[in-house]
């Protein structure tokens, strides 16, 4: 131990003396420019780059998977109510409900394989049960076409897995990748560090051509002068950027709620059909589905009060004006079916305004993703050419100062 | 020396084993049963202080009066007066009540026992209206008044005319067995160590449960078949005129055994609507006379063998 302290002695007697002498403490203070230039370059890169990577995900990944899921619960819960209504036409199935069927199994099929790549322990339930559902849609089916009963039993035990296990299981991913967006969101913020880190740098930069002038009396230096311009117009940069981002990553966030919001009210539309064509389907002992519909109709007009807040749009004024519609024929079917007019009630069942309610809020959710993916692209257009802008002029703010005061040292020569 | 280098390395190479080959394992989840399925363990609470009466005999009816001309302030009045009757019916018991899935309407013995009572009030047996409604249904509907009758196999006890009128006796039905083909059971005796389904709220459910293993019950006796075709039930075990509309669904079960319960079919009325009572008894007095009843039978129930006499009304007067 005493053997080894002798040489850190003198290291550290080497170093207090180049500090006391003049030219020491230029040495020293050009190495410490050089590498706290080079410190700040490397971390404002590393956070522009860390939201490029965000926004790049925002836009390739998380939103394309909120979406999947989003769809994967929609597909579901219409192939039920469709399943449903099916089998409430009587005879041979309509060949259009058929063909929506088979396609919402598809377009669920597609979605979950989509999401599966992401988040496999989440969709292991839905693509173990899909395939013991539609199984079980086909038994009633085949059972149906022979005029038994047991299908309606069949239909009824496939109703209840779907709405016991695949729509749960449907949901939480959806809740899932929407927390990642969020994320991804947050991800993209403010560089607080980076950005107060280069205003330190650059105010170091001042002070140390303060001292300079007053040691050497020289006004200027031009080094240094380089120097600093280049930290100042890096720092203007990162600055102006961020701010720009920050911005168009909040007016995204505006847009997936409005997307969440409508993608809410497009499911609760499709729950109160379900829940309207079974209160046919059970033919008088249907009075819990009703409840439901009533219920699940509140839901609904709520969300599209607040999505008609957030922005009113002609689609979604138009979604509002088919729910009300919807709304009042519902009351004649009810109407009619508690005054034993049951034909009527399954004959008003095929009003256009359900249909019309869900394509509305289908251009209403494509709308709202397009202003989403519209700021996302603006954001990553800010971006662009900044880190590389950064790295060059943190190189230029380094170079400047070891010429500077490499001039002032050779003075000393 | 160097064959010796290079079997150490190959000796190295075998002991620095890697991973184990990975195995493909499915997510394991339960197969789906009906809705509301659930083991029931013991009787539902009547046998101990069960009433004891002579459950079958009605009131007797006077002269039917003409159809769309009922008596002023009689219940069948009111029933005239809406223009229609409200009775509540099965669409899951095939033959029985059940819904045709070519037509969509609800037909069956029961629904015709209905639409006769429809046709003495109205002259139009088209003038009713069928409100679906489960086994468990049956009594709290009527109490509710949301039904004028019930017609769904609905076995007359003491226990429920304790709550409800009973008409006289339409159809006498028995207690029986339906199984797999190949099951190896042979009558009630065979379910001791068996799992059975019913459905909640029937009189079968407490003729069954002290005698087999396990009992499970669902909310309608369709379920008992999805879940016998399933594998999740060994039997199901009701009145035959259900089993006989169970067993014509799937040519792989059968009806085994004797009858083991005497089950007497009545037309369910609210209580204390004596009026209506003796007024169902007339139709079915005169369903029985005419052959309509035979008739009836003849259209739906042949699986069951030809027909019999109807049953014999009898009356406490």
């Amino acid at each position: 131990m005493v053997i080894d302290s002798q040489p850190r002695q003198a290291l550290v007697r080497r170093f207090t003396g180049l500090a006391r002498s003049t030219p020491g403490r230029l040495s020293l203070i050009v190495v410490v420019l050089v590498v706290a230039s080079l410190a700040s370059g490397w971390l404002t890169t590393w956070s522009v780059n860390r939201q490029e990577r965000a926004l790049e995900d925002l836009a390739t990944r998380s939103e394309p998977l909120a979406h999947a899921a989003q769809e994967v619960y929609r597909a579901l819960q219409d192939a039920d109510a469709t399943a449903a209504s099916a089998f409430l036409s009587g005879g041979l199935e309509p060949s259009q409900l058929r063909e929506r069927y088979e396609a919402d199994i598809a377009q669920a099929q597609a979605a979950l394989s989509v999401a599966t790549a992401s988040s496999p322990d989440l969709t292991a339930t839905l693509a173990a049960q899909l395939p013991v559902y539609t199984g079980l849609i086909e038994t009633a089916r085949s059972n149906n076409r022979q005029g038994f009963p047991v299908g309606a039993a069949y239909l009824r035990e496939a109703s209840g897995l779907m709405r016991t296990q695949l729509l749960p299981a449907a949901q939480e991913l959806y809740r899932a990748e929407t927390d990642r967006v969020a994320r991804a969101q947050d991800e993209a913020n403010f560089p607080v560090v980076p950005v107060l880190v280069a205003l330190a740098f650059v105010v170091g930069l001042v002070l140390i051509q303060r001292y300079l002038t007053r040691k050497t009396n020289r006004l200027l230096n031009v080094g240094l002068l380089v120097a600093t311009g280049a930290a100042a117009l890096s720092l203007l940069w990162v600055t102006t950027v961020s701010v720009l981002v920050m911005n168009d990553v909040a007016d995204s966030r505006d847009a997936s709620e409005k997307v969440d919001v409508l993608a809410q009210a497009r499911i609760a539309t499709l729950t109160a059909r379900g829940e309207e064509t079974l209160t046919l389907v059970a033919r008088g002992a249907g009075q819990s589905y009703e409840k439901n519909f009533v219920e699940v109709s509140g839901r609904l007009e709520g969300l599209l009060e607040r999505a008609k807040a957030l922005e009113s749009t002609e689609a979604v004024d138009q979604a509002l004006r088919e729910f009300r519609q919807w709304q009042q024929v519902h009351q004649r079917i009810r109407e009619a079916d508690d005054a034993g007019q049951y034909n009527d009630a399954v004959a008003l069942i095929g009003n256009p305004h359900f249909d019309s309610l869900d394509q509305s809020l289908v251009r209403s959710i494509g709308e709202a993703r397009q202003d989403f993916s519209d700021e996302v692209a603006v954001a990553r257009s800010s971006l662009a050419g900044t880190a590389v802008g950064v790295l060059v002029l943190a190189l230029i703010s380094a170079a400047g100062s070891t010429m500077g005061l490499w001039q002032r040292l050779k003075e000393y020569r | 020396m160097r064959r010796l280098a290079l079997a150490a390395v190959l000796l190295l190479g075998a002991c620095s084993a890697g991973p184990a080959p990975s195995e493909v394992v499915p997510r394991s989840a339960a197969a789906p049963q009906p809705a509301n399925a659930s083991t029931v363990s013991a009787a539902p609470s009547s046998a101990a202080g069960a009433p004891s009466c002579d459950a079958t005999a009605s009131l007797r009816p006077g002269p039917l009066p003409q159809a769309g001309q009922m008596p002023a302030g009689s219940t069948m009045a009111k029933i005239a007066q809406r223009g229609r009757l409200i009775a509540g019916v099965d669409q899951n018991s095939f033959l029985m009540g059940f819904r045709n899935s070519f037509t969509g309407e609800i037909e069956g013995f029961d629904v015709d026992v209905a639409r006769q009572i429809a046709k003495a009030v109205f002259g139009d047996e088209k003038k009713v209206q069928f409100k679906v409604v489960t086994s468990a249904e049956r009594i709290p509907m009527l109490q509710s008044g949301a039904v004028d009758v019930v017609v769904r196999t609905m076995t007359i006890t003491c226990d429920r005319l304790e709550d409800v009128d009973f008409s006289q006796v339409y159809y006498q039905a028995g207690q029986r067995v339906l199984v797999r083909r190949n099951s190896g059971i042979t009558g009630v005796e065979g379910l001791a160590d068996r799992r059975v389904c019913v459905a909640s709220g029937s009189t079968s459910l407490g003729n069954v449960v002290n005698r087999a293993k396990t009992t499970v019950s669902v909310p309608n006796w369709t379920d008992c078949l999805v879940m016998l075709q399933q594998g999740q039930t060994d039997a199901i075990s009701t009145d035959d005129t259900i089993l006989a509309g169970l067993a014509a669904q799937d040519p792989y079960t059968e009806v085994v055994g004797a009858r083991f319960t005497d089950e007497s079919y009545g037309v369910g009325v609210p209580k204390g609507q004596e009026d209506l009572v003796r007024f169902v008894n007339g139709v079915l007095e005169r369903m029985r006379t005419d052959g309509t009843w035979s008739g009836i039978y003849g259209r739906w129930l042949t699986p069951l063998g030809p027909a019999p006499a109807p049953p014999v009304a009898r009356y406490r007067d």
